[in-house]
């Protein structure tokens, strides 16, 4: 019975689109991305201001509709949502402006009768762990604090698929922690689906299972985390050798001296381009936040 | 033994489950950890420094295979009894594979002959 519920549960992905553009005011968001979300995996989305990281989430879910390209929520076509699958999801914009005229409070209550297996006991302890005053309007709030009580909202609803845009940015280091600690356990034990999108990229390595580059309305990376420290590293050639630099490179940087700064690749027998074997050649390994900024120049 | 033992750096070049793995190495090497001590389980490891369980079974997996844990039923991972006798000196050897290739990137940086190598390497091996 397991086996059977597990093996239908790994043939629909949570989250899936493909084929995804958009554009605002004729200049492209999204210039065609494929992605899928397995079931249990906590996929960190990575890019620049503007790279068009809550445009692709809004797709995704089917707040948006996209120029061309089709997203599917639990095989459901996102534009089509049926309420049950509504019921599955919990998702936490930058900037939460529903249901303003309520509390705190009243709006957890409120939105609370609506999930199947809401945590209220939840809910109260972390809006006064995250020093939320419950009896204040929502619209009173400061954005910051918006966010927190939208993020209560959405944990406490104990979705099956959660997606957070930039969550960090409104939580000072203690509470972020806690929120990470959260999507950590819940991913690993419950199987929780989650998407979040952040610049932070410190958070995602510590909770993320795999990490999605997107960049100038492309995803141009898409790989588990581990691995993503394992297979890429810098190259650097000096002047003298940069001509034998290998053809296929992330990113390729020539400095003022002539040198050259490459992100390579492992090939399939774990090894580095021949290159990287040349008298005066080095290998660096990298940090995401470092591969980050090497190839998102 | 406690989960606060350990010390994860996220963003570090090296993987946290290998981070991990190596702290183990060390703390049992250094005698921290005793042979049979039980290890946090992967709940708690995962709660303290907020990352993923997978991570976490991932390195006590690795571990395991070294030889480092072994699993007690109903009781979880606890630091081997028999590591040395267990581990044949090829498996040894590999556990040196990541200093050892470093060591050769390094001397190619530095355009050094394999022989003043491998002589001093021998020197301070025979001491």
């Amino acid at each position: 019975m397991n086996a059977v519920l597990k093996e239908t549960a790994h043939a629909i992905a949570p989250l899936a689109v493909h084929g995804l553009t958009h554009c605002y005011e004729g200049s492209n968001v999204l210039r065609g991305v494929d992605l899928a979300l397995e079931p249990g995996s906590v996929l960190g989305l990575i890019g620049r201001n503007g790279a068009g990281k809550s445009t692709l989430i809004r797709a995704m879910l089917g707040l948006l509709e996209p120029l061309s390209g089709e997203a599917r929520v639990f095989g459901e076509p996102a534009l089509k949502l049926s309420d049950a699958a509504k019921a599955r999801l919990a998702y936490v914009p930058q900037q939460p402006e529903a249901l303003a005229w309520l509390s705190a409070q009243q709006m957890l209550d409120f939105v609370g009768r609506f999930y199947p297996r809401w945590d209220a006991r939840f809910a109260n302890q972390t809006l006064e762990r995250w020093k939320i005053q419950p009896n204040k309007l929502l619209a009173k709030l400061s954005p910051g604090e918006r966010q927190r009580v939208d993020l209560i909202r959405a944990l406490a609803s104990q979705p099956e698929l959660l997606v957070l845009d930039e969550p960090a940015a409104a939580l000072d280091p203690v509470a972020r922690r806690e929120l990470l600690r959260e999507v950590a356990l819940r991913a690993g034990e419950s199987g929780t689906t989650v998407l979040f999108s952040t610049h932070i990229v410190s958070d995602l390595e510590r909770v993320a299972s795999e990490i999605a580059f997107l960049h100038e309305g492309r995803l141009i990376l898409r790989c588990g985390v581990d691995d993503t420290k394992e297979r890429y590293a810098r190259l650097w050639l000096p002047a003298s050798k940069s001509a034998a630099a290998p053809a296929q490179a992330l990113s390729r940087r020539r400095h003022e001296d002539g040198s050259l700064s490459l992100v390579v690749e492992r090939d399939a027998q774990d090894r580095w381009p021949e290159a990287a074997n040349l008298p005066g050649a080095r290998v660096d390994a990298l940090g995401l936040e470092d591969l980050f900024v090497e190839i998102a120049e | 033994m406690d989960a606060s033992l350990l010390t994860i750096q996220p963003n570090a070049p090296e993987p946290i489950y290998r981070q991990i793995v190596e702290q183990l190495r060390r703390l049992i090497a250094g005698g921290q950890l005793a042979a049979g001590e039980l290890l946090p389980s992967v709940r708690e490891v995962a709660g303290f420094h907020a990352i993923n369980p997978m991570t976490v079974s991932r390195a006590y997996g690795l571990a395991e295979s070294e030889g480092l844990l072994e699993r007690l039923r109903g009781k979880g991972m606890a630091v081997a009894a028999t590591r040395r006798a267990s581990q044949s000196e090829n498996q040894r050897l590999a556990l040196l594979e990541p200093q050892l290739l470093e060591l050769a990137r390094h001397a190619r940086e530095l355009e050094l002959p394999a022989e003043p190598v491998l002589r001093r390497l021998t020197k301070l091996l025979g001491d």
